[in-house]
């Protein structure tokens, strides 16, 4: 089942939208202001490649529709399916 | 003929007439004083006053009235800015509470092992305009016996913090870019998900995560079209990181 995520766009998340492109199997579009990362099978984020600090890294996450958050840490998001 | 609080009398075909103008519209205009006690006024005057800077715009000297046992007490108010007022009373002859033991302030005190952030959760924060004037204040606590206890700065705002004479809480902050439009529907999308799962049983950041992305995707398209003036539109590929 493809799971989407839903990221605001505001200036600090563009680096993170920039890493998540990078990402195999990974769709991004938009609907209004946010950014949605489509994918068919859960994704993991690492932190590192984002560029982001903790306030911006902890509070990106605006929805999650088929998924659900397996880890989210100074490490990486990553996500599985509800 | 109704009266209204500040003892008008206003005739009850107006009083409903104003209502109806008035009953979509955002009233208030700012705090105008949020009060808290002090059972050690005269550092609390030299915090607030001397060395933040805050002046002292209005008191009232009054005997205990009203219930049994007030005691006579002092409201003074301290100049926030914005029209805003920070307001402290001090009552003679109340025993101040024992600081000896737990955390928090003289108005709550909580077990020793009380996690910080709940302490610190209730606080109240000052805006300032510009980095330098955040560190003008940062200077006139660090020469005080209130020095700043922590600065931090991430990419949206950026704060300095101390404890008052009282052990409230105090910050001071500024913000590193303007609140865009898109994170007001983000704020309200946040709430109105709250809101609902809050009466689930072992609601989680996960259940709010769901509901929000319902909401998103019912609300954001229609967000997007007002403010294009178009109707609303498929998802597009993105623009951002390409």
């Amino acid at each position: 089942m493809t799971g989407r995520m839903f990221m605001l766009d505001v200036p600090e998340n563009v680096s993170i939208v920039e890493a998540v492109h990078a990402l195999p199997d990974v769709k991004v579009c938009r609907l209004g202001p946010y950014f949605v990362i489509e994918s068919d099978a859960p994704i993991s984020i690492p932190r590192r490649s984002t560029g982001v600090r903790h306030a911006v890294w902890y509070s990106f996450l605006a929805g999650l529709d088929g998924w659900r958050v397996a880890q989210w840490d100074k490490d990486a998001l990553r996500t599985e399916a509800s | 003929m109704k009266h209204v609080r500040v003892g008008l009398v206003v005739p009850s075909s107006n009083a409903g007439g104003a209502a109806a103008a008035l009953g979509d519209r955002h009233l208030v205009t700012g705090v105008d004083h949020t009060a808290f006690p002090t059972f050690d006024p005269a550092a609390t005057v030299t915090f607030y006053r001397d060395v933040l800077g805050f002046p002292v715009v209005h008191s009232i000297c009054a005997a205990g009235w009203g219930p049994a046992g007030h005691p006579d007490f002092i409201h003074f108010f301290f100049d926030i800015g914005g029209g805003d007022r920070l307001a402290f009373f001090y009552y003679f002859g109340l025993a101040a509470p024992d600081l000896a033991d737990g955390a928090g302030d003289v108005y709550a005190r909580f077990p020793a092992d009380t996690p910080i952030w709940f302490v610190h959760s209730r606080h109240l924060a000052l805006h300032v305009e510009s980095q330098e004037h955040l560190l003008e204040y940062r200077r006139r606590l660090d020469a005080s016996e209130w020095p700043v206890e922590m600065q931090i700065q991430h990419e949206t705002i950026e704060s300095i913090y101390t404890h008052d004479p009282n052990g409230y809480m105090v910050e001071i902050t500024r913000a590193m870019r303007p609140v865009t439009p898109q994170e007001d529907l983000d704020a309200n999308l946040t709430i109105d998900a709250l809101v609902d799962i809050a009466a689930r049983p072992g609601h989680s950041m996960n259940d709010l995560l769901v509901r929000k992305a319902e909401l998103i995707t019912e609300r954001a398209p229609r967000w997007d079209a007002d403010r294009a003036g178009d109707q609303p539109a498929s998802p597009q590929p993105a623009e951002a990181g390409r």
